[in-house]
């Protein structure tokens, strides 16, 4: 039985009358390239918010590595590393300040953040700015310096919501076989993304959520057989998720009725 | 077949721009935390209307009295202070182009012509164009009044010195949004504005000393300022009133040539922007440095004493008031006050004179006013984060550690203030008696720390994002202002009653236990409160994160 390394019972977070995310029974293996997808405004920012500690559940439990959230806040938070929505990154900080206070808040050493700080900047393509504030970076850059920031302390568990997002397709190689290389060494990497091709080359398991629910779950292999009906199928990963998200016509635009631009 | 749009006429596409505005006042409104700054901007409100319409009052009345006197060349110094007025108030208070990038107009299909128009029209919505037009009007009827026969040049001039004043206005504007768009010329602007508002107090020091050479020298100026257009208005309608009307055209043609030559300028800078200027610096790639071995800095860690987190937070906090130039040149303030003020009252009221006033009292005073400023910000201490305080939720760290690290860094920026104006003050007047010296220190380590607490809880539960650097939209949360009042007459009420209950009862020590007391529970107080607030931030994340994101 593989370790668990994200568990949630019943998770929900509601907003007034809306409900983001229902009742959300997920579980992720350690060490798996985990893609979590759904529409716009189906909740998946509302989860891993929730799962990193940014926002409170309203009912439900969280167990990472086999700690529950609620409880065990810090222990829990040292052992993962985030690339929340926004960045948020201190903006009045260069790129390798911003790291080494990041390093610090992880509780390493002064030597090994600064150490780390640099390997990161240097990999990331950063290193030839040291000057520059992070308000100045251009978005890809502050995508690259976030993604940094998430991995100094060697996080056990990685969120990373939209993460090549503004990324240049060089640095984007260069991400995706770090991201590669960690799942390898036994880290969980819990990915949120638009671009369903990256998931399908990147993830070994996928989640999809749709109106605050978990409508499927599993391994690609086992979505794609359970929409065909076959194993081994060729479906695509886009195929899969318009069959399960776009069942009901109703979520489909119609393009009728815009005859005018046609 | 593709539908396309016909073409938009300049006044339907003057009225959409105004509806802009209104929707975006009235959208910006729709938030509960802002409808608290509602009842503040109708309280604006009411104090501008009265502001506007008084003045009405005085430049009909003034107008009237200078014409129906016949002290023409006094109706300049009205016109002046309408053209002062219109072309400062934008620059103080409204500033450019921060809720609203006028420029975001161009990806609609606009000629240079029209683009040129509704910029006009927008500056004539602004607040100071609102209230000159109102005082022109008034001094329009307070002249026909006096003398219709003025009323066609009045008529003239006004319309002149609108078409003028609109046209400066925008000029100034465009030409600071160009100077204002680099962050480091913007942030650097801000910090000399402030010098400059502080060296206002150096003026009559100045003047006290060198008044006698200063005065001749503005004589031999004052003359040149008859040829700016306000002069040349009231040189039109002094013309007008004596029947000259060689004088009104001359005058008028001279109002004329500004006016052109303000729109030649401001053409040629909407046409730059027009044909995409872009100047902020994102959208320069920055200058590449050749890329430097990665190496660790052996220096002893100054702050060793303190956990990581909390001397991460320290440093941190000390890069953000130095990148602040605002915050930070602010904080050569209150110094440079203390020493204007203590050298003022040294000379005015000399050792051994009766009314001569001692650092026994001065000392107590400087000292409240340094904690009534510098702990003003600490009420909304997390202002200049941004999206940046999601680190301190995402990190393996209690609040305890974040607001340790944040008031350590204010504690010790009170300290060195204290220490530079106990130093000037030292300089002019003297020290203090030890029984005020320690009465004082024990009631500001009572006073500061006490205050914290209230200051930390209200920094989670009203907080407001404050940008670097930017005055307009600088507004602090009217809660946080309100706590902060609060707390600071609290506590510099109960301090001043102790410290003049030591008086009352000529204990001279008496003053000074009584605040070493309250100073012992201020600090068991803070520390207890740091879990307590810990908690807080923890249910109060979702606010504090969504309140800083905007």
């Amino acid at each position: 039985m593989p370790e668990i390394a994200i568990c949630t019972q019943k998770l929900s977070r509601t907003f007034g009358n809306l409900t983001a995310v229902d009742g959300m029974n997920l579980e992720v293996a350690a060490g798996q390239f985990f893609g979590f997808l759904g529409p716009n405004g189906a909740g998946k920012s509302t989860t891993i918010k929730m799962l990193t500690g940014l926002l409170a559940p309203t009912s439900g439990s969280m167990e990472l590595l086999g700690l529950d959230f609620a409880a065990h806040p810090v222990d829990v938070k040292r052992q993962i590393g985030v690339v929340p929505e926004g960045m948020g990154l201190l903006e009045r900080l260069t790129g390798s300040e911003y790291l080494q206070f990041v390093g610090r808040m992880y509780g390493l050493d002064r030597a090994t953040t600064q150490r780390r700080a640099a390997e990161l900047l240097d990999f990331m393509q950063l290193a030839d700015r040291p000057k520059t504030l992070i308000a100045d970076y251009s978005h890809g850059m502050q995508k690259k310096l976030a993604l940094a920031a998430a991995v100094i302390h060697g996080p056990r568990i990685l969120f990373l919501d939209e993460p090549f997002e503004g990324v240049d397709a060089l640095a984007a190689g260069a991400l995706k076989a770090l991201l590669g290389r960690m799942t390898e060494r036994g880290t969980t990497i819990f990915l949120t993304s638009h671009v369903l091709e990256i998931v399908e080359r990147l993830c070994s398991h996928v989640a999809i959520i749709h109106k605050g629910r978990l409508v499927a779950q599993g391994s690609l292999e086992e979505l794609r057989a359970g929409i065909s009906g076959e194993a081994g199928s060729k479906t695509t990963l886009e195929e899969v998720f318009l069959s399960i998200v776009g069942q009901d016509g109703a979520e489909r635009p119609h393009l009728e009725e815009l005859s005018w631009l046609m | 077949m593709v539908d396309v749009g016909a073409p938009v006429g300049i006044l339907t596409q003057i009225g959409l721009v105004a509806g802009l505005r209104w929707r975006m006042l009235r959208n910006g409104l729709r938030k509960k935390s802002n409808r608290f700054d509602l009842i503040g901007l109708i309280f604006v409100g009411i104090l501008s209307a009265i502001f506007v319409f008084g003045l009405c009052f005085t430049f009909f009345a003034g107008a009237y009295n200078f014409l129906s006197t016949g002290r023409f060349g006094w109706l300049s110094l009205l016109f002046w202070g309408i053209f002062v007025f219109w072309q400062l108030f934008p620059i103080f208070a409204a500033g450019f182009g921060a809720s609203f990038e006028f420029r975001t107009l161009l990806r609609f299909p606009l000629n240079l012509t029209s683009f040129y128009i509704i910029s006009l029209a927008y500056g004539l919505a602004d607040f100071s164009a609102l209230a000159s037009v109102c005082w022109l009007v008034s001094m329009m009827l307070g002249a026909a009044a006096a003398k219709p026969a003025v009323l066609p040049a009045m008529l003239l001039v006004v319309t002149l010195l609108l078409i003028l004043n609109v046209t400066l206005e925008r000029l100034i504007g465009s030409w600071f949004e160009r100077l204002l768009s680099r962050r480091r010329t913007r942030e650097l602007f801000f910090a000399l504005f402030i010098l400059s508002m502080v060296s206002l107090n150096l003026i009559e020091p100045i003047m006290h000393r060198y008044g006698a050479i200063l005065r001749p020298l503005a004589h031999r100026i004052v003359p040149y300022f008859s040829w700016f257009p306000p002069a040349l208005a009231g040189k039109a309608i002094a013309s007008a009133a004596q029947a000259h009307f060689g004088g009104v055209v001359l005058s008028s043609v001279g109002l004329l040539l500004y006016a052109a030559v303000f729109s030649v300028f401001l053409w040629a800078r909407f046409a730059k922007q027009y044909r995409g200027e872009e100047l902020s610096e994102t959208a320069a790639p920055a200058p590449v440095a050749p890329r430097a071995a990665a190496k660790v800095d052996n220096a002893p860690d100054h702050l060793s004493a303190l956990s990581p987190q909390v001397a991460a937070i320290v440093r941190k906090e000390f890069r953000y008031l130095t990148r602040n130039s605002f915050s930070f040149f602010s904080l050569i303030v209150p110094p440079m006050l203390i020493l204007i003020l203590s050298a003022q009252l040294s000379e005015a009221r000399p050792r051994g004179s009766q009314f001569h006033v001692s650092s026994e009292m001065l000392f107590p005073g400087i000292m409240a006013y340094l904690v009534l400023i510098l702990m003003a910000p600490a009420y909304n201490c997390f202002a200049f984060e941004g999206r940046g305080i999601q680190t301190y939720f995402m990190a393996p760290v209690r609040f305890r550690e974040v607001f340790l690290g944040k008031n350590l860094m204010l504690l010790s920026v009170l300290a060195v203030e204290m220490i530079l104006s106990l130093a000037m003050l030292a300089w002019r007047l003297g020290l203090p008696s030890p029984p005020v010296f320690v009465a004082t220190i024990t009631a500001i380590v009572f006073a500061v720390v006490g205050q914290l607490s209230l200051a930390n809880w209200s920094s989670l539960n009203f907080p407001r994002k404050l940008e670097f650097g930017q005055m307009r939209g600088q507004r602090q949360s009217g809660m946080a202002v309100l706590i902060a009042f609060g707390a600071q007459f609290l506590f510099g009420g109960l301090s001043a009653v102790i410290l003049f209950a030591g008086r009352w009862t000529e204990n001279r020590w008496f003053s000074a236990e009584a605040f070493t007391l309250l100073a012992s529970a201020a600090l068991g107080g803070y520390f207890a409160s740091l879990d307590a607030l810990s908690r807080v931030a923890e249910k109060k994340k979702e606010v504090l994160i969504e309140a800083l994101w905007r």
